[in-house]
């Protein structure tokens, strides 16, 4: 391929405008997202994303292996929200085998599923920070999220791909430890709300950056498919969770963030209020943990699901994340496909960053939370 | 006015951001310095796997089911073995694991029916060849051929011990046959 | 008077060398502190330890640096203009030492006493937008010359609330009258001398800063501007423009830029030590020690700033220069022309 030349979008007619291929190499692409630019000066007349350079066939590695050994893919597709993937697809095959999950592990996947929502949550306002050019809440968004894998990784233990939802449980079971830690850090993190709302949210530099800033219209975000924090903050209240309650969601009272500008600060806005949220969320779990066994007595390894297509979605840190299964009848499903929420926020981006500067690309898509590899699967 | 209470709202912003960095240059790193202060694993912390030594058996108990290498989604295990001449218990001639491509997912683990693998506490291990394998069994060869023994012993007092019993039970069942039923 | 370098050693030759072999330790030094020190300072904000291996608690990390960058390739890559391309850096790096011999660190001895000591200075801090245009045009990278255009536009706009913050002191010092009595001398006093500017600041006992605050709040924002400091650190804004102008630089040529920008950041914080802190104005300690000490607090606090704010957009910098450093910088140069007047 000829990189010199734009392979994609047609060359312009006038020698003002030039191409800016933003990544893949980028220190604020987030991975491997390729922006191909078309500017004028700073403005930018059209942007077309470029995405493959994370493939890595999961869906297709579906294919050839049963559906137990697919757990461990599910965390790795976003390796941000790996437990909410990960506990979703497990939810999605017992929905479709019709296994029972006890009331025990039921709650446990709630709460280790909102700490990874919050954990996401919190790299993502550190690297929205950075991408603003300010280094310094990232470390301490670090430094929290630290707190969250400490407590995951003594209960699955792994820190990022946690691969701990079995079909009709979880692997191991939480003790009093986990508990008391999960409490402890709940009231940390509400005081450090307290200090990023003072160092971040109420400074001037990044309200200027951000009011106004990268407008998400709901028709937009409706034609794309825009889901997550990123929809709700453009005014729609649709989130999984409550729009189909899975996995005893139902049973949890909690609100749903969201704003109506579609700014920047919009979707920051929702996600850490998001983060309020989850919080909530685990209380109610951490109290109301009951007893009783975590999962079957012996693994579920074989599987006879009924021929047929399936479709099962969960509510991951960046929005609709669904699983359509085409089963033979076999162990080994005919066909997964991924439904990722990075995906359709990515596609509203030509239409969103038309007529924006350099420097607001960089906050907009920083703001709308990609995981590139999930983009690509 | 509105353009210098907008100014002077902005200042006061920037202050309290400058107060809080301020606050936190005061307060203790918490770096772990790594290579100095090794990091603390946690109880279940998933990493290479090896098989357990236990204590009444004195090695593993792996009987060569193959559940591990059904599993594995990184399809990296590979064992050999069967019966061994005179006991009972199968027995695994080959565990050989390929670490480049372990995904330490920990579905092994689980399915393991013997419960004769375990993680271990290696988190910087690291392999320099495409392949990297280790043989599982390795440590293991020195106590294979005494425990075939004891077992070859233990399963032949077994069997005589099952032979005397069932010895027993026909003489008791002739003896109950011969008296009549007094219970009536 | 302090006497000069050329008062000292007579001949001007030996005056030259010693001046730039004290210039260039100088500034050197400096560099090699202010690297560690940033690194310390951002790590201590962020709760971490930075660095700690090479020598006491890393003081010896940026020698480690500096002999890596000597050590490294210098690429040129395809397609450079080749002459813009190598004489960038040192564009960048002359006016520097030029800049920093003008500034009076003592009482008794300086290097130069210049009467248009201010004007030369703000003279050599434009000459390095023209070095920094060149690397960005010379480099043939769109990034680098995105980053040479927003520097330029920023350099320029930001130098006029500079000078017109820096002119009330002028005004200031140029009230006290055609002749000055210092230490029972009666000398013609020049307000763009920076040696007179000092000195009445220390015979007054009066540091400018509490006369004029507004004043020296612009100075110290549009210095951290001319620098290319964080908030205002466009031209090389990491996470938009990969490294701005100098990114197709290594080695020691990309070493150069960054010996440039801590030395500005030193120049500019000894300016404002200058012209609103009194210079070497201070007790007990010996002048020098205060000068550096005031200098590299100032250093301190834009690094605080630094690794406190995100950075500002490219419009939004221009919009707060045109919007309100500039009119507050004419109201304020106004309102002590005025009082000058009246009082």
């Amino acid at each position: 391929m000829n990189q010199s030349a734009p392979d994609t979008l047609e060359r312009a007619s006038d020698d003002e405008t030039y191409y800016l291929n933003m990544g893949p190499q980028h220190p604020s692409m987030h991975g491997v997202l390729r922006l191909l630019l078309h500017l004028r000066g700073e403005k930018i007349l059209d942007c077309e994303p470029v995405i493959g350079y994370a493939h890595r066939a999961h869906e297709k590695m579906a294919e050839n292996r049963s559906y137990i050994m697919f757990i461990p893919n599910t965390s790795r597709v976003d390796y941000l929200s790996g437990m909410i993937y990960n506990i979703g697809f497990c939810q999605a095959i017992e929905k479709m085998v019709g296994i029972e999950v006890p009331a025990r592990a039921e709650v446990i996947r709630v709460i280790v599923c909102e700490l990874n929502r919050i954990q996401s949550h919190l790299l993502w306002l550190g690297t929205f920070m950075l991408d603003l050019g300010g280094v310094t809440p990232f470390l301490y968004c670090f430094d929290d999220r630290e707190e969250i894998l400490t407590i995951l990784d003594r209960v699955t233990g792994s820190r990022l791909t946690y691969a701990y939802g079995r079909f009709g449980g979880v692997t191991m079971d939480v003790d009093d430890v986990f508990i008391e830690q999960s409490r402890a850090f709940l009231v940390r993190l509400r005081e450090r709300f307290l200090m990023y709302h003072a160092l971040i949210r109420e400074n001037v530099i990044f309200q200027e950056r951000c009011r106004g800033v990268g407008v998400i219209s709901e028709e937009i975000a409706l034609k794309y498919g825009v889901t997550g924090p990123s929809l709700r903050a453009s005014g729609v209240e649709y989130d999984v969770r409550r729009a189909e309650p899975y996995g005893g969601y139902e049973r949890f009272d909690f609100e749903i963030p969201t704003e109506k500008a579609g700014d920047c600060l919009a979707r920051f806005d929702v996600r850490v209020r998001e983060m309020e949220q989850s919080c909530r969320i685990i209380e109610q779990g951490l109290t109301a943990l009951p007893d009783g066994p975590i999962g079957p007595k012996k693994l579920i390894k074989k599987l006879k699901p009924p021929k047929g297509e399936f479709y099962f979605a969960v509510e991951s840190a960046r929005g609709h994340f669904g699983m359509y299964i085409l089963s033979d009848g076999s162990d080994t499903p005919a066909k997964i496909k991924l439904r990722t929420p990075s995906f359709s926020s990515l596609s509203s981006m030509p239409d969103v960053l038309r007529g924006t500067m350099v420097a607001d690309t960089i906050a907009i898509v920083g703001s709308i939370d990609l995981v590139i590899p999930e983009i690509d699967r | 006015m509105s353009y210098f209470t907008t100014i002077a709202g902005g200042l006061k912003s920037l202050v309290t951001g400058l107060g809080i960095t301020a606050r936190q240059m005061r307060r203790k790193p918490v770096t772990l310095t790594y290579p100095h202060v090794k990091p603390e694993l946690s109880e279940a912390y998933r990493s290479l796997i090896s098989l357990v030594q236990f204590e009444e058996l004195e090695t593993h108990d792996c009987i060569a089911c193959m559940q591990c290498v059904k599993i594995c989604p990184s399809f990296c295990i590979e064992i050999d073995g069967g019966r061994v001449e005179g006991i009972k218990r199968m027995r695994a001639s080959k565990f050989e694991v390929d670490f480049a491509l372990c995904s330490m997912c920990g579905l092994c683990i689980d399915v393991c029916p013997t419960d004769t693998l375990e993680y271990t506490k290696l988190y910087d291990e690291a392999g320099y060849e495409r392949e990297w394998v280790y043989d599982l069994l390795d440590p293991f060869r020195d106590f294979e051929d005494e425990f075939v023994e004891r077992q070859r012993v233990s399963d032949a007092r077994e069997a005589a011990e099952k032979a005397a019993k069932r010895a027993a039970a026909a003489e008791a069942k002739a003896a109950t046959e011969k008296e009549p039923e007094v219970d009536p | 008077m302090p006497r000069t370098f050329l008062d000292i050693f007579g001949n001007p030759l030996l005056a030259l060398g010693a001046g730039i072999g004290g210039v260039m330790t100088v500034l050197s030094l400096n560099t090699l502190f202010c690297i560690w020190f940033e690194r310390k300072v951002s790590a201590w904000i962020q709760r971490r330890m930075g660095p700690m291996e090479v020598g006491f608690h890393g003081t010896l990390q940026t020698v480690a640096d500096m002999i890596k960058l000597l050590g490294k390739q210098l690429i040129t890559p395809r397609g450079v203009d080749k002459p813009l391309y190598h004489l960038a850096p040192l564009m960048v790096f002359a006016p520097v030492v030029a800049a920093a011999s003008l500034l009076p660190f003592s009482k008794t001895v300086v290097l130069t006493n210049i009467n248009i000591g201010l004007v030369l200075i703000f003279m050599f801090g434009g000459f390095a937008v023209i070095g920094i245009f060149m690397a960005g045009w010379g480099s043939n990278n769109k990034y680098a010359l995105l980053g040479a255009m927003r520097s330029i536009a920023q350099n320029i706009s930001y130098e006029i609330p500079l000078i017109l913050s820096a002119l009330p002191i002028v005004l200031l010092i140029s009230a006290k009258g055609p002749m000055y009595e210092i230490e029972g001398e009666m000398i013609a006093i020049n307000g763009m001398n920076l040696a007179h500017i000092t000195a009445v600041q220390a015979d007054t006992g009066v540091w400018f800063v509490l006369l004029q605050p507004v004043a020296m709040l612009i100075f110290f924002i549009a210095i951290l501007a001319e620098t290319n400091r964080a908030p205002f650190d466009i031209p090389e804004a990491e996470s938009e423009l990969v490294a701005g102008f100098h990114t197709e630089y290594s080695g020691m040529r990309f070493g150069l830029f960054f010996f440039a920008e801590y030395s500005n950041m030193l120049i500019g914080s000894m300016l404002a030590t200058v012209l609103f802190f009194g210079g070497w104005d201070g007790p007990i300690l010996p002048g020098p020690v205060w000068f550096f000490l005031k200098a590299y607090l100032l250093i301190f606090a834009m690094m605080w700033i630094r690794w406190t704010f995100p950075r500002l957009r490219f419009d939004q910098l221009m919009t707060f220069c045109w919007g309100a450093l500039i009119p507050l910088s004419i109201v304020n140069l106004l309102v002590t022309a005025f009082l000058i007047k009246v009082l």
